[in-house]
């Protein structure tokens, strides 16, 4: 299944995650959301009609090293603060990334937010929505994610 | 020659990375200050001299247009470059900060390099920075 937004979402991770934190993700096909992580990140472009909400996934392991790659540091430096800002930091870019490359008339770029997935066992919080999932060295390191809300 | 720097910016991180550019490019840093919105900034520069100022768009309390238009309307910095270093797409958004008086901005995500020949430019140094030959300056 390939979305509407998913081949400019693939470039723009890409091209963040490569330019500013040094690595390279291999994307998966959209799924159903059913790997679990642990930290999520949203931004929106909102006008006056709706609010394009885009959502990052990360494991604690790629946001870990992707903040080690972005601040210049060893990941046993990398302090939980720094983690979270980090991947606020990318959220940020990725949704300036769509919104340069999508008709952006009267579209405003929000700021993004972060919270620590905490889950039941056994249950996953993205289950209701396709993403687009992503590895590292193919080890699952994230998904990603767009939808709309009315304005 | 050395600058007093100002850099703007609700990312921790953010600001991290761009003191770490500014030295890796061989930017010579004077005194270093940092705000995390727009209304901190113009805290900060009262009675400072700075050489040059760089700045997000998007943060909260005052954003990167309400910042340069108070930096105008006050007459603070009059003649200091401020340079916006941004996520932003918009391009009604981006000619505001423009005639407002920005120097320039710098799109992210950007590579080291795209800094250093972007403000030797900004600041007059014709033979640009010595890049990567200095590590000196404020740590942050």
């Amino acid at each position: 299944m390939v979305l509407e937004w998913e081949p400019v979402l693939k470039d723009v991770i890409f091209e963040v995650v490569e330019t500013m934190f040094f690595s390279v993700v291999e994307f998966q096909d959209c799924g159903q959301g059913d790997r679990s992580f642990d930290y999520e990140s949203e931004i929106e472009l909102q006008n006056h009609d709706e609010r394009m909400v885009i959502s990052l996934q990360l494991s604690e392991e790629f946001a870990r090293m992707i903040t080690a790659g972005f601040l210049g540091i060893e990941e046993y430096q990398v302090k939980d603060e720094d983690l979270l800002d980090t991947i606020k930091e990318l959220t940020n870019m990725v949704g300036g990334g769509y919104h340069a490359r999508i008709d952006n008339v009267g579209r405003q770029l929000g700021i993004p937010r972060v919270r620590k997935i905490v889950v039941p066992n056994g249950t996953n919080a993205a289950q209701a929505t396709v993403r687009l999932d992503f590895n590292f060295f193919e080890e699952p390191a994230g998904s990603a994610a767009l939808s709309y809300l009315p304005g | 020659m050395s600058y007093n720097v100002l850099v703007v910016d609700d990312s921790r991180s953010m600001r991290k990375v761009i003191w770490k550019i500014l030295r890796l490019v061989g930017f010579e840093l004077g005194e270093c200050l940092e705000a995390s919105n727009g209304q901190e900034a113009l805290d900060l520069l009262e009675g400072k001299w700075i050489d040059l100022i760089l700045s997000d768009v998007n943060m909260p309390v005052m954003d990167g247009v309400g910042f340069i238009r108070s930096l105008r309307e006050k007459n603070i910095c009059s003649d200091t470059p401020v340079v916006f270093i941004t996520t932003e797409a918009n391009e009604d958004r981006l000619n505001q900060l423009m005639d407002l008086g920005a120097s320039g901005y710098i799109r992210k995500p950007f590579r080291p390099e795209e800094i250093g020949t972007f403000l030797s430019r900004i600041m007059g140094e014709t033979d640009g920075f010595r890049m990567g030959t200095s590590v000196e300056g404020c740590d942050f």
